[in-house]
């Protein structure tokens, strides 16, 4: 993707060790999570218990109103749990963090920081100086081909690469978790398909452990190791997949296997039944 | 539940200008609709000029009552050369300089506080509501007794007369930062100070710089008010009395200066406003 330097710009990133290894206890658990608004009086997450191990990437996929998005922002600290924990590396982990980073919907970037401004705003909270955040920011900015983009403000750039620095602000911190809310959602169909890709490339070389909002059965597919099933009244995890299709993922047709139309199918089904109203009373 | 309930003030509080509402070129949009002027200063002048014609006609036959422009030209002439006029100007602009920034960074700084801590919000928001509204020129009698009738006087109503525009603005300001920005600041782990600096405050300058537009034209009307209720000098004073000797044509002098004035300083805020807020141009 850079044009200037010969290296793979994917060769400044950090990889974490151990890379999935099922006997390792899990770097993120979530034990026995309810979020119940008061002011409705409902209960939107009812006892999630969920485990990402590291190098691991899990989506959680349902309906509207499954609190899919609820939990990621418990897990993030931006909201807190009712009743039950969430654990990362071994210790409680209830406010943000600079282990876990967070990407957005619609992105969220400060629109009076440049591009290089807002993916060096997590250093910059955290202290770094402004020589050294900036320099790594740049190289956050360079794996997404941004570079020269730098000193544009968000208002000057497409939503593709605004994206783009939301992640690289994200990657910046070097977070043990990426907590990533529909990120693709608000994109258009090719732009979405090329950030699926440059995010795998990514995370199949740092290991980074991702769980990842979705309401696309393919994206969920595409991306993860795991894909865990939610539906409503009240949000629960229903089922729990494991994706066994080989990687990389992007070098051959995945859709052509038989493994992905299984899984598709038995996704395809549990979220229509979850949809029809089975899963609760109506809403 | 915000504190923030000024429906009757609706008018009086500066939304932030999008671009539209900003002087200088309208939007590409707005000029194919209303026509293209290839040259808009030409335009300009020539109104000036057809204006100051007709009234120059127009006012020979009665000076007395409405002057005209060569008369007042002289006049300025007079003024300016030898006369009260120079020193009674510097007396106004003084004070106002002076109670502006005293109002600007006083009312920031209430602003922020009042948006930051529920406990100052509610402290201060009956003060602020209630002085807001009420005339300034009530208050120049209980001013006089206070601080006299001099430099002190100018400065404090014009602190009165700025401060409460740009509290409220910036409280709101503060208000109406976007959540979700505020949300990635706390999700990237920002202390409460970080998410002032790096969130609030910026989030919240179109509002500010809005508090600061209105105070100046608050306070300009506020010390003209203050010098021709109570003070010994300043422009207001100088207006009240070459009105008492029917001097129609020096009385449109310091006017004019005061519309100029008035000219130069939005000018100055629209162009501090444009460096403080680059991104500004680029927001679609």
């Amino acid at each position: 993707m850079s044009s200037q330097s010969s290296a793979d710009p994917l060769s400044v990133l950090p990889v974490s060790e151990g890379g999935t290894d099922p006997a390792a206890a899990p770097l993120l658990q979530i034990r026995g999570v309810s979020r119940t608004f008061r002011s409705v009086d409902r209960k939107v997450l009812d006892d999630v218990d969920l485990d990402v191990a590291a190098g691991e990437f899990v989506s959680l996929i349902g309906p509207s109103g499954c609190g899919k998005t609820t939990l990621l922002r418990i897990v993030a600290g931006l909201l807190s749990a009712t009743t039950g924990s969430v654990s990362l590396g071994g210790s409680p982990s209830d406010a943000p963090s600079r282990d876990k980073a967070m990407v957005f919907q619609h992105f969220n970037l400060f629109p009076w920081r440049t591009a290089l401004a807002n993916a060096a705003y997590g250093l910059e909270l955290q202290g770094v100086g402004k020589r050294e955040r900036n320099e790594r920011a740049l190289e956050y900015l360079r794996l997404f081909g941004l570079e020269e983009f730098a000193g544009q403000y968000p208002g000057e750039l497409s939503g593709g690469m605004r994206q783009r620095i939301g992640i690289a602000r994200a990657l910046a911190i070097e977070p043990k978790v990426l907590l990533m809310d529909e990120p693709f959602g608000a994109l258009d169909a090719l732009t979405r398909e090329r950030l699926q890709i440059e995010l795998l490339r990514i995370c199949e070389t740092t290991h980074l452990s991702v769980v990842f909002v979705t309401h696309s059965i393919d994206e969920a597919i595409f991306l993860s190791d795991r894909i865990v099933v939610m539906g409503t009244h009240p949000g629960r995890v229903v089922e729990t997949f494991d994706v066994d299709l080989r990687r990389p993922r992007w070098t051959y047709d995945m859709r052509a296997e038989p493994s992905y139309a299984r899984i598709r199918a038995r996704v395809w089904e549990l979220l229509d039944h979850e949809m029809s109203g089975h899963g609760g009373a109506p809403g | 539940m915000s504190g923030v309930k000024a429906p009757e003030h609706g008018a009086e509080l500066g939304l932030p200008a999008s671009g539209a509402a900003a002087p200088g070129p309208p939007g590409r949009a707005a000029a194919a609709r209303r026509g293209r002027l290839t040259s808009p200063w030409a335009v300009r002048l020539l109104s000036v000029v057809v204006v100051t014609t007709v009234w120059e006609l127009l006012g020979r036959t009665d000076p007395t009552v409405a002057s005209y422009p060569s008369a007042i030209a002289s006049a300025a002439v007079d003024l300016i050369g030898d006369g009260p006029l120079l020193a009674a100007f510097a007396d106004t602009l003084e004070g106002l300089a002076v109670g502006f920034v005293i109002a600007a960074v006083l009312g920031v700084a209430i602003g922020y506080l009042m948006g930051m801590f529920r406990l100052v919000e509610v402290a201060l928001d009956p003060y602020v509501n209630a002085l807001y509204a009420t005339p300034r020129i009530a208050l120049v009698p209980l001013l006089v007794l206070w601080v006299g009738i001099g430099f002190e006087l100018r400065v404090t109503i014009v602190v009165l007369s700025a401060i409460f525009p740009i509290i409220m603005n910036v409280h709101i300001g503060t208000r109406n930062v976007d959540r979700d920005l505020v949300d990635t600041g706390r999700a990237f782990a920002a202390s409460r100070w970080q998410l002032l600096r790096t969130v609030t405050i910026p989030g919240s300058l179109p509002y500010v710089f809005a508090g600061l537009r209105i105070g100046t034209a608050k306070a300009l009307v506020g010390i003209i008010v203050a010098e021709m209720t109570a003070a010994a000098t300043g422009t207001g004073q100088l207006l009240l009395q070459f009105g008492r000797y029917f001097e129609t044509d020096k009385l449109f002098v310091p006017i004019i200066m005061l519309g100029l004035l008035s000219i130069v300083l939005v000018e100055a805020m629209y162009a501090i406003e444009r460096r403080a807020m680059p991104w500004r141009r680029t927001e679609r």
